[in-house]
């Protein structure tokens, strides 16, 4: 197994780039993915995310300077893609965030990469209430099971920070389950 | 009835023999409830067969793409330059006036030539959101960044030659009725 110090020096280096980038794309795509699904929902706007963010990554290694890891840096920029994504598309179609955020949970419905049942649809109209920083962290700590010290790297947070906004998030959604 | 030899409270026949399945199926009746009320462990999204082994072809197959067309080269270093230039001004404004010299120098006096050539050889070791950060956008024009002035007609031009689809341009059709 490559250490990450290996890889960034790798990848900084002309003739070990394309090898060492396979292997870094190899090793965190499922991950960033994930990630990045959860933000934009639908699965081909979170492939052109991600395309984005190991381009983004790859043309971007020489400026890293390892004062953060390597995944935390790549979750970064896979965070801020998504969120400039969904931005650049609100105003596309010339919708509010909150009208996007909607109109996102209802294309689920008829989305064939979309599997869930009436429960699981109604947690997503649930997290679509959430500020973008809460919704974050939930996803990042419920779904993906991050350690909070790895999502405050990514989100530049303190743990408690987010240890408070997970709370609220958990209450507000559980709150928005038991509704009728 | 069963009864305890020093007490007088008696329970029902075989009580105490089915307490354990009476208990456990208490247990996960609760469970099921609490289950149904609280948020699923997994949130239904599923991805196309064979979506993650492509996945690193696709992207070689874009980066060459987009590495072959990078056409512009906007120089993004050109808008540290500016503010390193400020910053290079406000600092000689501060000292020129201490040096005893009977020909002051001004910062008129430097070449910006040599202002870039100086940033040019010196280790900026900023990437260009870094720079970004300490630019604010309404201070810039466009034709500050470039080398020379940007017409009309080269961005029509450029436009016609690169790109496929107008739709990507987003652009705003009212404006243009």
């Amino acid at each position: 197994m490559i250490t990450e110090e290996t890889l960034v020096k790798e990848l900084k280096q002309q003739e070990t780039q394309a090898r060492a980038f396979e292997v870094l794309v190899d090793a965190y795509k499922e991950r960033l993915y994930w990630h990045i699904r959860r933000i934009v929902l639908d699965h081909d706007d979170a492939d052109d995310v991600l395309q984005n963010t190991f381009i983004k990554v790859y043309r971007n290694i020489e400026g890293f300077k390892g004062e953060s890891k390597l995944f935390s840096w790549m979750y970064r920029i896979a965070t801020n893609e998504s969120l400039t994504f969904l931005k650049q598309k609100s105003k596309k179609l010339g919708l509010s965030d909150d009208e996007l955020k909607n109109s996102m949970v209802e294309n689920l419905q008829s989305d064939v990469y979309f599997e869930g049942d009436a429960i699981q649809l109604k947690l997503q109209k649930a997290m679509a209430t959430l500020p973008d920083k809460q919704k974050l962290v939930f996803t990042m700590k419920y779904f993906q099971e991050m350690k909070y010290e790895d999502i405050s790297e990514v989100l530049d947070t303190s743990v408690g920070g987010l240890k408070a906004s997970y709370h609220l998030a958990v209450k507000k959604i559980e709150a928005y389950l038991k509704e009728d | 009835m069963k009864k305890d030899k020093k007490n007088s409270f008696n329970t029902p026949e075989g009580y105490f023999e089915g307490f354990h399945d009476r208990l456990m199926d208490k247990i996960n009746q609760e469970e099921i409830e609490e289950i149904s009320v609280l948020i699923p462990e997994s949130d239904g999204f599923v991805v196309p067969d064979d979506y993650f082994e492509t996945l690193s072809e696709k992207l070689t197959v874009k980066l060459a793409k987009t590495q072959s067309g990078k056409v512009i080269q906007l120089k993004p270093y050109k808008k540290f330059f500016y503010a390193a230039a400020a910053v290079a001004a406000v600092i000689l404004l501060i000292f020129v006036p201490t040096w005893k010299s009977d020909t002051p120098i001004a910062f008129e006096d430097l070449a910006s030539t040599e202002i870039e050539t100086y940033l040019n050889s010196s280790a900026l070791d900023m990437s260009s959101y870094e720079i970004a950060e300490v630019i604010s956008l309404e201070s810039l024009e466009l034709n500050d960044v470039l080398e020379s002035e940007l017409e009309e007609q080269n961005i029509l031009d450029y436009l016609n030659e690169n790109v496929e689809d107008i739709e990507e341009l987003n652009l705003d059709y009212s404006e243009y009725e």
